[in-house]
């Protein structure tokens, strides 16, 4: 087993009656990339807002690095480097697509008042990754949603950081742009250590190194592509026949 | 960014306001004077209005601190020389605005403009009543650090162009960008990793020690202050500057509060009831100038 980067102990998140997240006890490995899948509502987005901080667990912990950040606040929880996508696009509408990646870079400078060149360089790499590099000086408003859905992974591949956790990447894309989603995605597994959160079965079982399935807050299942492929819990729950 | 027909404006406006005292005309210099300090007063607040979208009620508080600091030196400790008295008074106004800011800035949208409200009448209340401070009569500033009109004008001038100048610089740099980042989207700029509200308190604080500037140069343009300075129609009248100016354009707030002046100057010859003037006129703008007065500066969009 590689280093768990990030794990979670019997997280829980009750919402009055509902228990949206109820009792998740998963370990991220350092490198890998693992999806977290389910049915709508099954809690996979409380989940993400749990280890971003954007939402205070009801109970269980969260460790990243074996330093616990259960009650750490989302822009701590991102200095120390887990970098967080949203189901729909959450970018600055009004800024062009190279203020948005330089501000994103610039939440790892120290400086204040002078602009700093590693700053611009950083942003101007991730810009260029996430293949905008042309698209700089367009507003993001006046970006394709999928465009738009490039320039949030390019926003926080600029905060440089060592776990990426993404809400549906693909959310709302045609084929094409998804595509140049899953491309772009495939290029960051290569370095980074990934949380993914799909819909797309074909991009998840081409991508994901483990899967969790996620029904009812609980985890129905984790384990490796082929492992969730066959197994007969996830088919009746979730997958159905038509699994690739 | 201002456009450069609005630069040229600006720079002939200015070189302007600086040869009026060559005129040697009182009024006009102490109209002027008057209009310029409420410009430095408009453009701090732009600062949190327009650029960090912090829609505050207690900026009139910093004025009138920093107005009351000034009269109380002078009156206490006969202290009037500006190098001393200046920072002091900054200095005042910068530490009220940390204590207000921090407590306001843990409510968010209308919870924290009541939360301002509330702390600019309390401290208004609070004047009226306190004896020492001259209570509801307000106080005399004995010794004016300033007492030569011209001069009175000209540090004015200075302060306007030099804090007009400051704010350029200050939107342009990092710390201004993500200001704006946090305008549009603060939720976002957390999860980017800002402590958003350290930066908001920061730039509550840079406000609110210029607006202290403000009223110190008011408190020595007058000679005098009173309770009136901290009551809710200054934070209200001042809010009106920036949105009559343009909010979010610096300029914009500086030429509103020359409007405002000259509207209320020959409004109040007209009739008693010049606010109602006011009032058509800062919904007229509002309805067919949605960029304010400074809008009017901009090139027409094609
Ligand atoms: N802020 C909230 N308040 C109340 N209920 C919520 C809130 N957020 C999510 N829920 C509920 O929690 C459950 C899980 O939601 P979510 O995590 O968004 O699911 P998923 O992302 O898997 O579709 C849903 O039943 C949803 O209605
Ligand atoms: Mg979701």
């Amino acid at each position: 087993m590689p280093e768990a980067l990030l794990e979670t102990r019997d997280l829980s998140r009750r919402f009055g009656a509902l228990a949206a997240v109820d009792g998740v006890s998963l370990s991220f490995a350092e490198g890998r990339v693992h999806a977290v899948i389910g049915p709508n509502g099954a809690g996979k987005s409380t989940f993400l807002n749990l280890l971003s901080g954007e939402l205070r667990a009801t109970s269980g912990r969260v460790f990243f690095r074996g330093q616990e950040l259960t009650r750490a606040t989302p822009d701590r929880i991102s200095r120390l480097g887990i970098a967080r996508s949203y189901q729909s696009a959450n970018v600055f509408a009004e800024l062009s697509c190279g203020e948005c990646v330089w501000l994103a870079s610039h939440s790892r400078a120290r400086t204040l008042v002078f602009p700093s060149a590693r700053v611009a360089e950083r942003a101007r790499r991730a810009l260029a990754t996430c293949g905008l590099a042309e698209r700089a000086g367009v507003r993001a408003r006046q970006l394709s949603y999928g465009e738009q859905r490039q320039l949030e992974i390019g926003m926080i591949l600029a905060t440089d950081p060592q776990i990426f956790l993404l809400d549906e990447p693909l959310a709302g894309l045609g084929h094409d742009e998804a595509q140049r989603i899953v491309a772009l995605l495939q290029e960051l597994a290569r370095r980074h250590t990934i949380v993914l959160v799909e819909h797309d079965m074909d991009a998840v079982f081409s991508i994901a190194d483990t899967i969790t399935v996620l029904v009812d807050g609980r985890v129905l299942e984790s384990g490796a592509p082929d492992f969730i492929r066959q197994s007969e819990r996830v088919r009746e729950a979730y997958l159905g026949s038509d699994a690739p | 960014m201002i456009s450069s027909r609005a630069r040229l404006f600006l720079a002939l406006g200015a070189l302007a306001l600086a040869a009026v005292p060559a005129s040697g005309d009182r009024f006009w210099m102490q109209f002027l004077g008057k209009a310029m300090i409420g410009g430095i007063f408009a453009m701090s607040l732009d600062l949190l209005v327009g650029f960090a979208g912090l829609v505050s009620l207690a900026h009139a508080a910093f004025f009138g601190l920093g107005a009351y600091l000034l009269a109380g030196l002078s009156n206490r400790y006969q202290l009037a020389q500006m190098a001393l008295t200046l920072p002091i008074c900054m200095a005042g106004a910068a530490a009220g605005a940390l204590i207000i800011g921090w407590l306001s800035l843990r409510a968010a949208g209308v919870y924290f403009i009541m939360v301002t409200l509330a702390f600019t009448q309390m401290l208004y209340y609070f004047l009226n009543d306190a004896p020492w401070f001259g209570g509801s009569d307000g106080l005399y500033v004995a010794l004016r650090p300033l007492s030569n009109p011209i001069a009175a004008y000209y540090a004015i001038w200075i302060a306007l162009v030099a804090v007009f100048a400051f704010l350029l610089l200050l939107l342009r740099s990092p710390f201004g960008r993500v200001l704006i980042g946090i305008r549009g989207n603060e939720q976002r700029m957390r999860s980017l990793g800002f402590p958003t509200r350290q930066y908001l308190l920061a730039a509550f604080v840079l406000a609110g020690s210029l607006a202290g500037l403000a009223g110190y140069l008011d408190a020595n343009l007058y000679g005098f202050v009173n309770p009136a300075l901290f009551g809710w129609r200054e934070s209200g009248l001042v809010l009106m500057t920036v949105l009559l100016g343009g909010k979010g354009t610096l300029h914009g707030p500086a030429l509103g509060a020359l409007l405002l002046a000259l509207l209320q100057q020959q409004g109040e010859r007209l009739t008693e009831h010049w606010t109602a003037i006011i009032g058509a006129v800062v919904i007229a703008v509002v309805l067919f100038l949605p960029r304010g007065v400074a809008g009017l500066l901009e090139a027409r969009r094609a």
